[in-house]
């Protein structure tokens, strides 16, 4: 579960580092992610775990469309306040209208996809890993991986880093700023719906499954310290670590009890995250 | 090489600049001093893109920059040297240094520019691999000098080099600032507040005060202005 956390906060987190926008929609860019993965299994028989994968550009590209089209309208520029509000109601207003809509084209009812890895384990001395959670983890892990690489290995991938750090001295070096929140929407939106094919393996599927993990995501973010992206990694994977702890004291019902509890803890001992800077250069 | 006529800039409704021209031929080395909030860093802002002209034209080797974007304006060849040095506090110094040359012209030659940087700078590139963010003040403007060369531009733009540095330091930055210039043979626009030093390294000033340039002349002739004097050189 920690890895696929994980995945879904580095999307939420490198849209919020660069833009400096909270996408209250993310949670439903990962539940369509989960239904195109859906109907890839069942009308080509293809693998959720490559699933997965094959979502990444679509949703790259309607990330980016979804950049130009509204959220160019509400960054760069203008009052830091009425920006911030616009933004949050247009990522909720969008978030509102993706779950009603694909609950009034694909109905609210639950689908899952059936593999044949889904109920079998490994078995690692005296503990069994379920397969299905295994075989996700190790894909998460690999998507993170190569999302580090690119940020910190390729031109493109630190001028996006430029541009989350000081966007006025981005421009400077001939840095499209614009460009560059383009590119960190896609890369996000395209991230949290790879996270949504990898839960498709074993989560079942419905559109308001988003909300469940939004809340999670958040936390993961502000664990790791708000925008970092190593901390994000780390949060998610901590989220994870605990909802299975909490499993193992509390009722299925509390697990998230737990998850809260830590993030209070967190906030409480080290209030810029696990990552965090104390100071933010202004 | 730079050409600006008319350029009024407003910050709601308030006039940062009104109606400024000035020159700078291709090789010179222009200052622009003048007191706190005159609208010296407005105006490099104006040049190189960061802030819209309300009014008038900036040419920059015949070419009308009219509405361009500051990222088109430094593939063009303007490297901005910030005022407060902004550079990338997450990223390395390498990584600063690198997105120096991000446009293709420097990108091609980016090793050259790091030999020339790093010699420049030595201390640049003993901390090669550290966060730019836990840099002193002095290095941190090093860097952001070395940033702004990477570009290979052909018109440089400083914007108070010496702020918050001590005395030893700013005399490191200007020596260095001559070095780069003979090397070279770069144009550049400085603006300056430490008005002694920025005017003995130039070949012309202009003074900016509220908005407006209100003296120009060359170095010999300015220091010589009685006005400059009393003002600016305390005598």
């Amino acid at each position: 579960m920690g890895g696929i956390y994980a995945v879904m906060s580095i999307g939420l987190a490198l849209i919020f580092g660069v833009m400096r926008v909270v996408n209250f929609a993310q949670g439903d860019f990962m539940m369509l992610g989960m239904y195109l993965t859906y109907y890839l299994a069942v009308a080509y028989r293809l693998d959720p775990l490559l699933g997965a994968l094959v979502v990444v550009p679509p949703f790259f590209v309607l990330g980016v469309l979804v950049h130009r089209a509204l959220l160019v309208r509400v960054t760069g520029g203008g009052d830091p306040q009425r920006q911030m509000d616009a933004q949050l109601i247009l990522t909720l207003g969008l978030s509102l209208i993706i779950t009603n809509a694909t609950t009034m084209v694909l109905s609210p009812m639950p689908r899952q996809i059936r593999t044949g890895y889904a109920t079998e384990a490994f078995g690692l001395g005296p503990l069994l890993v379920n397969q299905a959670r295994a075989y996700a983890f190790v894909m998460a892990v690999l998507l993170a991986v190569v999302v580090f690489v690119f940020l910190t290995r390729t031109d493109l991938g630190k001028a996006l880093r430029a541009a989350a750090d000081e966007p006025e001295a981005a421009g400077y070096q001939g840095i499209d700023v614009r460009a560059m929140h383009g590119l960190a929407f896609g890369i996000g939106v395209a991230l949290v719906a790879a996270a949504g094919g990898l839960l498709a393996t074993y989560h079942p599927i419905e559109p308001t499954v988003g909300v469940n993990f939004i809340v999670l995501m958040f936390v993961a973010v502000v664990l790791g310290g708000l925008g970092s992206i190593p901390g994000a990694f780390v949060g998610g994977l901590v989220i994870g670590l605990v909802q299975a702890v909490t499993l193992l004291v509390l009722p299925l019902q509390l697990q998230n009890a737990g998850v809260f509890i830590a993030f209070l803890a967190v906030l409480y001992l080290r209030p810029q995250g696990l990552f965090g800077r104390r100071l933010r250069t202004v | 090489m730079l050409s600006i006529t008319g350029l009024s800039v407003a910050y709601g409704g308030l006039h940062a600049l009104e109606r400024v021209s000035l020159e700078v031929r291709a090789g010179e080395f222009v200052t622009i001093v003048g007191p706190n909030g005159a609208g010296k860093t407005t105006l490099l802002k104006a040049i190189s893109g960061a802030v819209p002209a309300a009014a008038g034209r900036i040419e920059y080797g015949g070419r009308d920059l009219g509405r361009l974007a500051a990222a088109a304006r430094a593939r063009l060849g303007i490297a901005h040297v910030p005022e407060g040095r902004k550079v990338f506090p997450s990223l390395t110094v390498l990584e600063n240094l690198e997105m120096g040359s991000y446009r293709a012209e420097a990108r091609r030659r980016r090793a050259e520019g790091l030999d020339m940087v790093y010699a420049l700078f030595p201390p640049l590139r003993e901390r090669r691999g550290e966060l730019a963010g836990t840099l002193s003040g002095g290095q941190q403007q090093m860097l952001a000098l070395g940033r702004g060369l990477m570009a290979r531009p052909d018109l440089l733009l400083l914007d108070e080099p010496s702020q918050g540095l001590a005395p030893r330091l700013i005399e490191a930055i200007f020596e260095a600032i001559a070095r780069i210039r003979e090397a070279r043979g770069l144009t550049i626009l400085l603006v300056e507040q430490r008005v002694v030093e920025a005017v003995e390294l130039c070949d012309r000033a202009y003074v900016l005060e509220t908005g407006r340039i209100v003296l120009e002349g060359g170095r010999e002739t300015l220091l010589a202005d009685p006005r400059v004097q009393r003002a600016y050189l305390g005598a």
